[in-house]
């Protein structure tokens, strides 16, 4: 089985450095998901049938692994359906436990069948489901393959496809000028907005149970992989420019060919580009660094395993008075605040007009 | 601008000199000659000299797409032969055992964008280091293989943004979900015309789709429907 190597983190190193911060929770994250894949690799060797591509979400895929992290995995269908895919995923499940990793999350969205036919032509309507559609953003936002890469890119290429495609203020001159690709970014919000609702819905379902971590999760690496999202539309202007050179077909394939590269990244790279790429001056990069300031100390607390069950048992009733919760509110709105400066705020810089003219309606 | 033709062995398996007889009935001035079984070099090499190629302006010679390290050294001296004759060569670069021993071919070389089940030659990334060690040589582009690929056409894209300059020959078909290359369907006519304006006008397409003699004129018919109903957008945009 081929070898895949979680993508690096050079723009985020050289934050550190410029910086001089020390961010050992994320460092320590990040070397902790690099041992977890390689692991993985080794566990899951020849279990992805042909056609398929074992597919890993969630911290595994941002590389922000902690002790208690979940392997959020799938797998990936791009060819002829067969009955013993479900045979497949028995194998990799079980292959998961025998190695003592830990079983996905509850709702199913992950650790089962996903085909790529449902992720490509199912994207808004009635047949986009929920599922759907968080499995089909963060195939793009967050996700990578284990060993065999090959599904996972046709899908992620033809899905993004699609979104150029048939986004026509993007292709057609004299609208979306700009070059941002707006079917794309409406998907994307449209999905986070989604998570928001589901954080009510899961709270009434789960009569709050473990509603505290997941708060926190919320306004954490969620944010964080949407707001990626964000600044991955806009750097199809910023980064790629906004040619409108040769065909509506020269034009969707360059914008594919960048964003597939880009979004290789993980979330994490993605917003360290937001704060330090060629567009930045001193107030963004200001901000990047209470940004990663935030997110160490939010992974710092998540590698805590008294603060994490804390959290997890923690009611909404003892919340105002609980000081670990103080805490972690804390750290959420020093996230928040940075990230209001990188995108909400006139900072000079491109991200802020592309915010407000996109970023609302 | 861009000439047409088939492949050999697409229409008549190892067996040229019936091939070459199907396609005097036809308006085509590129062929593929194919010895694709080790066995099948030998005979077409030797009958190089016997064979009346007038109609053709280009030729290639589709090199086996199997040999041992042992037989590298025999298949490319024997290629040789076919370089040395003016015609182009194409090589799976999959197969290539000793790269730089197919130096000695230069840009009569071309290497083929390879399909899903090969374990590499499939992308640009992939066909760099065949380049780096072979800076002469050409590129056939299979577009088929490349759609199957990446059915995008993101990485057609990449390939020839990288190697277009290269592209010397075009295979064309589609292929099928058993990698068998059949004909090209609207769909995948309409995916190939994303890409055409990166191929330099000078290459010669091949036709690669296994077909019955009485199929042949259609589709070549729909080849030159696409390739000319490109030329026509490109010179009214």
């Amino acid at each position: 089985m081929p070898r895949n190597d979680l993508p690096a983190t050079p723009r985020l190193h050289g934050l550190q450095s410029r910086f001089r911060a020390d961010w050992p929770a994320l460092s320590a994250a990040r070397t902790s998901a690099e041992i977890r894949f390689e692991q993985l690799q080794s566990t899951l060797e020849g279990a992805a049938p042909s056609d398929t591509s074992i597919v890993v979400f969630g911290s595994l895929a941002r590389g922000e692994v902690t002790a208690k992290s979940d392997v959020d995995w799938t797998l990936l269908v791009d060819g002829q359906a067969h009955p013993s895919h479900l045979n497949a995923i028995l194998d990799i499940e079980q292959r998961l436990v025998d190695a003592g990793m830990k079983e996905p999350a509850r709702e199913g969205t992950f650790g089962g069948l996903a085909f790529s036919h449902d992720l490509l032509h199912h994207i808004g309507g009635n047949e986009d489901t929920n599922r759907n559609t968080t499995q089909r953003i963060l195939l793009l936002l967050e996700s990578h393959a284990v060993g065999d890469t090959a599904a996972h890119q046709r899908v992620v290429s033809q899905v993004l496809k699609r979104y150029i495609e048939e986004d026509f203020g993007l292709l057609v001159q004299g609208r979306n000028l700009s070059g941002v690709p707006r079917f794309l970014l409406n998907d994307i919000v449209r999905y986070w907005r989604t998570v928001a609702v589901d954080f009510a819905y899961k709270r009434r379902e789960r009569n709050a149970s473990g509603w505290a971590l997941r708060t926190v999760k919320l306004r954490m690496s969620r944010t964080l992989t949407y707001a990626a999202g964000l600044a991955a539309c806009f750097s199809c202007v910023m980064e790629a420019g906004a040619s409108t050179a040769g065909s509506p077909s020269d034009r969707a394939l360059r914008t594919v060919d960048h964003l597939e590269r880009f979004l290789r990244q993980p979330p994490l790279e993605i917003m360290a580009w937001a704060a330090s790429g060629d567009h930045a001056n001193d107030r963004l990069l200001e901000a990047g660094h209470r940004l990663f300031d935030a997110y160490d100390r939010f992974i710092a607390l998540l590698a805590n395993e008294a603060h994490r069950q804390r959290l997890e048992k923690l009611l909404p009733s003892e919340a105002p008075d609980d000081p670990l919760y103080a805490e972690a509110r804390t750290i959420g709105r020093s996230f928040q605040d940075a990230l209001d400066e990188i995108f909400l705020t006139d900072n000079g810089t491109e991200l802020f007009k592309l915010t407000r003219t996109y970023g609302v309606f | 601008m861009w000439t047409i033709g088939f492949s050999t062995g697409a229409i008549a398996l190892h067996d040229f000199d019936s091939a070459l007889h199907l396609l005097t009935r036809l308006d085509v001035h590129a062929v593929e000659l194919s010895a694709l079984r080790i066995g099948e070099l030998a005979p077409l090499i030797a009958a190089l000299d016997r064979l009346d190629l007038r109609q053709f302006s280009h030729v290639s010679l589709h090199a086996p797409s199997a040999f041992t390290l042992l037989e590298e050294a025999s298949v490319v001296s024997q290629l040789t032969i076919a370089v040395e004759r003016g015609h182009h060569v194409v090589v799976h670069p999959d197969t290539m055992h000793d790269i730089r021993a197919w130096r000695v071919l230069g840009e009569r070389l071309c290497i083929e964008n390879m399909d899903k089940r090969k374990p590499t030659g499939r992308t640009a990334d992939e066909l760099r280091r065949y380049f780096d060690v072979l800076p002469s040589a050409s590129l056939c582009f299979d577009i088929a293989h490349s759609r199957q690929v990446d059915g995008s056409m993101t990485e057609a894209y990449r390939l020839l943004r990288e190697f277009g300059t290269r592209v010397r020959q075009v295979h064309i078909s589609e292929v099928s979900t058993a990698s068998r290359h059949v004909r090209m369907s609207p769909s995948a006519a309409n995916d190939y015309a994303q890409v055409l304006g990166l191929i330099p006008t000078d290459a010669s397409f091949i036709i690669e789709a296994q077909l019955p003699a009485a199929e042949m004129p259609r589709e070549l018919a729909s080849v030159k429907q696409l390739l000319s109903g490109f030329l026509s957008h490109a010179i009214v945009a």
